[in-house]
């Protein structure tokens, strides 16, 4: 199992003004599946991204992440945790403005391997960025800004890919390339794919929709046949 | 409270560390320029009214004919007063101490019309008491002399008695100098008393008068009386004359109240620039981070003209919050500055008063820099565009490799986050610039202040250890034979004795200027000579003068000029130019002057050399128990009272680096902070990767720390040529105030910067492990 959350709590806050984020959450994502988290503004959908990516912590309940368990985790072992297992791709990119798309890729590879710099190139040119690798950020669109930040986030070769909001800045048919490729990577390479969205429409192309509201879970079905990234339409 | 006063409060509650550093620096800005300014509008008033009550003298004429000199004068149109004194330095005997001592008469009964003292203990001369002498407060406090107590002092008939009556202190020793040659003195070595006049001049050998002071109408200056009198002065064959300005005393202090007027302007302005350069990267950074509430407010209906004021009011907090306590602080310190130096160098007359203007001044300044620091980012904030505002912008900077990385390709391949430092730096290019002229701003500060300790403890060390090489100076009684002087050689612990005649002489060459000749023996090992080119020793044709001489004569090696002493003139050659750090005389060789003049001149001192190991007690003691010895000096005892007053030095230097170290702190805080917290985003993004915090402090760190290196030797230098400038203001004839600053002084400075850069980054570092990597990852760039 890629990730396994039994009775997670999140709450913020104490006593009379304490936000239950997330209330008592049970779930098991298996490796490999495409995942599809939904639901409106103040749901819990980023707060659950967050948890599984050891950027935050839970308030109760097990929370365990390619068989890891994130509970009471210190700094240090967390800060091992995210350059291990996870990678992030946000809503706005989040390069860094002075690196070029390869040193932003090859920054994140180092992490893990002595010199990331073949590595980096060889995630740009999956995510078909092979002629902007000596781009920096300010050259680029805002698709290809993108890009950058999902082969950032594979360089280290993460088995969970965690998405929030990958194409929140992005007009329709970007989006939906950056979905994509998002989607062959997970069926070439087996990452388990995590994607927080708003967009009820992109469940159609997951695995899996996991459907959240007030912090729980409302609904969690399978999609018998998910649908091209490509088909899309919202 | 409108809701935009409460948002500027509670914006700069937000960031009240990076406001506290401003304030601070405003605060000590402020303090300094109220506090020298008051100091100096003391001192100075202090000195003015001490010298209108005292009636202080406009100029002074001695030797020549001074009888006639004054009978001419007081028919001058301007003239008030003029008075008749002897003056005459004669040896003491205090206790066991022998000291060159000087008796300056005055009227009995009645204060003179010139220069008068204000009688500090017990009561003025009685001519019922011949011999009842004011023994002048510098040397009153050191030998503990109070009414009643005695002293002895010699005579031509031989060590007579005086009584003290009281002690004095007087417009013309408030700084006690012997003569313009000799500003330094010890109480050891000189000590003035007031005598009645026939006593002074049975002391003094002489039955006439032998000084001329005069007063002008008012006590005004008057340059063209003073121009005049002084040219009837050299026809009547005087041999010294000075004006008010050039009076011993009074120059020294005039010295000192430069230093002051110095300290008003330079070090208060360097604070407030460092003031406005932390301001201004703060605001911009702020008004960046603001824009969307900005175009909010002007999508809202406010004003452009609104939206400048609010962001105005960012410079006027901290301009009033550092400047009204600032400037309250300073005319406070002022008070007990002036209280201190009043008393420390007993002035007649203290004067400590409200200059309600220093105060005004004090608080405008801090508040205009202040303001003058937000007007261009606060423009910027009301001329932004509201939809343009509102939806943020792409991340600042970038796009392209760093100038060294372009210079030098083979750069492109250095650590990832060396790369990013390198690129950092040319990021946000206006605050790159601001933190490095914080650098160089914190630099000049702290050399400007250990340039001057540097080159006082080289300028004494170049006087007294390789120029003077006696070990000690023995005054005699009156002239004596050169050849009795190696009878001093013989004595037990003494290595080598050599005569020295020293006397007031006028050097003139169309100009005059009025010196000290020193007449030393041609191969003389107890004075080495400096010039532009080195070393030389004495010549044995013509005299050594020093250079200021050159410039105030305009003569050359080789002119010839007209020597004039106890009015007998010759004419001699310049036979080179030396460069000494203080005084400026002339010297000459002894065989040389005597075959000049056709006489085998006297000695009036001897330069002792004592023999390793001697017990310099008894030696001493040996010397001043003989007849003909009026004084002895050691060497040393001059070098170590200055190396005493040196403590005050010492201490405005520690309290100038505490400064610089506040004001670089509080510079480099800001900068660097504002750096830290435009990267927010950034290092949150490389959190949330898996990078470790360490690993980004450090990133940080080296980018941090090239800026601060770029600003070092910039720093250094500007720093430099500050000091240069400053120390060559104090320059006269008198003194050579040439810069030197040791290398371990520029090193130091630089290492202690570093050191300061780091620690001012420390609370942005520690910012790093509160960041909400969560929230941040999520938020829109700004």
């Amino acid at each position: 199992m890629a990730v396994s959350l039994t009775n997670v709590w999140k709450t913020y806050g104490e006593g009379p003004t304490a936000v239950h984020a997330l209330a008592g959450i049970d779930a098991d994502i298996p490796s490999g599946d495409f995942t599809v988290i939904l639901g409106p503004s103040g749901s819990g959908k980023t707060t659950l991204l967050n948890l599984i990516g050891g950027i935050d912590d839970v308030t109760s309940g097990d929370l365990v992440v390619e068989d890891e368990k994130l509970t009471g985790l210190g700094t240090d072992e967390r800060t091992a945790f995210r350059r291990n297992q996870v990678g992030f791709v946000f809503q706005f990119f989040n390069l860094i403005p002075t690196l070029t798309a390869t040193e932003n890729v090859e920054l994140v590879a180092n992490l893990t391997m002595h010199d990331g710099s073949e590595r980096a190139i060889e995630v740009l040119k999956q995510v078909g960025l092979g002629d902007r690798l000596d781009h920096f950020p300010a050259m680029l669109s805002g698709g290809e800004q993108q890009r950058v930040a999902i082969a950032r986030a594979l360089a280290k070769s993460p088995p969970v890919l965690l998405c929030d909001e990958p194409t929140g800045e992005l007009d329709f048919e970007t989006g939906r390339l950056i979905l994509g490729l998002l989607r062959r990577l997970n069926r070439e390479q087996g990452q388990t794919v995590l994607l927080v969205t708003h967009n009820a429409a992109i469940g159609e192309m997951a695995d899996r929709v996991v459907r959240l509201r007030s912090g729980e879970i409302v609904e969690d079905r399978r999609i018998a046949d998910p649908i091209e990234a490509g088909e899309l339409i919202w | 409270m409108s809701p935009l006063r409460h948002k500027l409060l509670r914006d700069i509650r937000t960031q009240r560390a990076q406001f506290t550093a401003v304030i601070v620096t405003i605060f000590l800005g402020v303090t300094m320029f109220a506090a020298s300014y008051d100091s100096y509008q003391n001192l100075s008033t202090s000195y003015e009214s001490t010298f209108t009550e005292f009636r202080f003298a406009n100029l002074t004429v001695a030797g020549g004919d001074v009888t006639g000199f004054a009978d001419t004068a007081a028919g001058r149109s301007g003239v008030e007063s003029i008075e008749l004194r002897t003056v005459a330095d004669v040896p003491m005997q205090v206790g066991g101490l022998k000291l060159l001592g000087r008796v300056v008469g005055l009227p009995a009964e009645t204060q003179p019309s010139v220069n008068q003292v204000r009688v500090a203990s017990g009561r003025y001369l009685s001519s019922a008491q011949p011999t009842g002498v004011l023994v002048e407060e510098h040397m009153a406090d050191h030998f503990e002399l109070t009414p009643g107590s005695s002293f002895e002092i010699l005579g031509p008939s031989g060590w007579q008695t005086v009584t003290t009556s009281g002690t004095a202190s007087s417009p013309e020793y408030i700084w006690p100098a012997r003569d313009r040659q000799e500003l330094l003195t010890t109480p050891d070595n000189f000590g003035v008393a007031f005598v009645p006049e026939p006593l002074a001049r049975q002391l003094a050998g002489t039955s006439t008068p032998n000084e001329a002071i005069v007063y002008f109408s008012g006590g005004a200056d008057n340059e063209a009386l003073a121009n005049l009198l002084l040219t009837e002065a050299a026809d009547s064959g005087a041999t010294v004359s000075f004006t008010r300005d050039e009076q011993p005393s009074n120059a020294a202090l005039s010295e000192d109240l430069k230093g002051f007027e110095e300290l008003a302007v330079f070090f208060p302005m360097l604070f407030l620039t460092a003031a406005a350069l932390a301001t201004y990267v703060m605001i911009s950074r702020l008004v960046h981070a603001q824009q969307p509430h900005i175009g909010v407010l002007l999508a809202n209906g406010f004003t452009r003209r609104q939206v400048l004021a609010h962001y105005l009011g960012y410079g006027v907090v901290p301009g009033l919050v550092g400047a009204l306590p600032g400037a309250v602080a300073g005319v406070l310190m002022a008070r007990i500055i002036t209280g201190f130096y009043t008393s420390m160098l007993s002035v007649p007359v203290t004067l400590v008063q409200f200059y309600p203007a220093t105060l005004v001044a004090g608080v405008a300044f801090g508040l205009i820099t202040s303001v003058l620091a937000v007007i261009a980012p606060a423009r910027s904030a009301s001329r932004l565009a509201p939809a343009e505002a509102m939806r943020g912008t792409v991340p600042a900077g970038g796009g392209r490799p760093s100038i060294p990385e372009r210079i030098a390709p083979p750069l492109r391949r250095l650590p990832i986050p060396w790369r990013m430092a390198l690129r950092g730096i040319e990021r946000n290019p206006r605050r790159t610039v601001f933190t490095v002229l914080g650098v160089v701003l914190s630099l000049t500060l702290v050399l400007v202040s250990w340039g001057m300790l540097d080159t006082i403890v080289n300028l004494m060390d170049r006087q007294f250890v390789e120029i003077q090489q006696e070990d000690a100076t023995v005054y005699f009684t009156g002239p004596v034979e050169s050849g009795d002087v190696a009878d001093l050689g013989q004595l037990p612990g003494i290595a080598e004795a050599e005569p020295v005649l020293q006397a007031p002489v006028v050097l003139t060459s169309g100009e005059r200027y009025e010196t000290a000749l020193v007449v030393y023996e041609t191969d003389t090992t107890m004075h080495r000579f400096f010039g532009e080119d080195g070393e030389r020793s004495l010549p044995t044709e013509g005299i050594l003068v020093g250079q200021a001489v050159g410039g105030l004569l305009d003569i050359a090696e080789g002119d010839v000029v007209a020597l004039t002493a106890a009015g007998a003139t010759i004419e001699v050659p310049i036979a080179g130019f030396v460069n000494e750090p203080l005084g400026t005389m002339a010297y000459v060789s002894r065989s040389y002057l005597e075959q000049a003049t056709g006489f085998d001149l006297p000695a009036t001192s001897a330069l002792i050399r004592y023999t390793e190991g001697s017990d310099l007690a008894s030696v001493r003691a040996a010397l001043v128990e003989r007849e003909s010895v009026a004084a002895f000096e050691d060497a040393n005892a001059l070098y170590d009272t200055v190396q005493r007053y040196m403590i005050l030095f010492y201490v405005f230097v520690g309290v100038m680096l505490v400064f610089g170290g506040a004001m670089a702190f509080a510079l480099i805080f800001s900068a660097m902070s504002v750096n830290i917290a435009e990267r927010t985003r950034e290092v949150a993004t490389l959190l949330a990767v898996g990078t470790e915090r360490r690993q980004i402090s450090r990133m940080i760190t080296a980018e941090n720390m090239m800026v601060a290196l770029v600003g070092i030797p910039l720093g250094l230098g500007a720093g430099y040529l500050a000091a240069k400038q400053a120390m060559a203001s104090f320059n006269s004839d008198l003194f050579a105030f040439d810069l030197y600053i040791r290398p371990s002084t520029l090193v130091i400075s630089g290492l202690a910067i570093l050191v300061v850069a780091l620690l001012s980054q420390w609370p942005g570092l520690r910012a790093i492990g509160r960041l909400e990597i969560a929230k941040i990852v999520k938020e829109r760039s700004l």
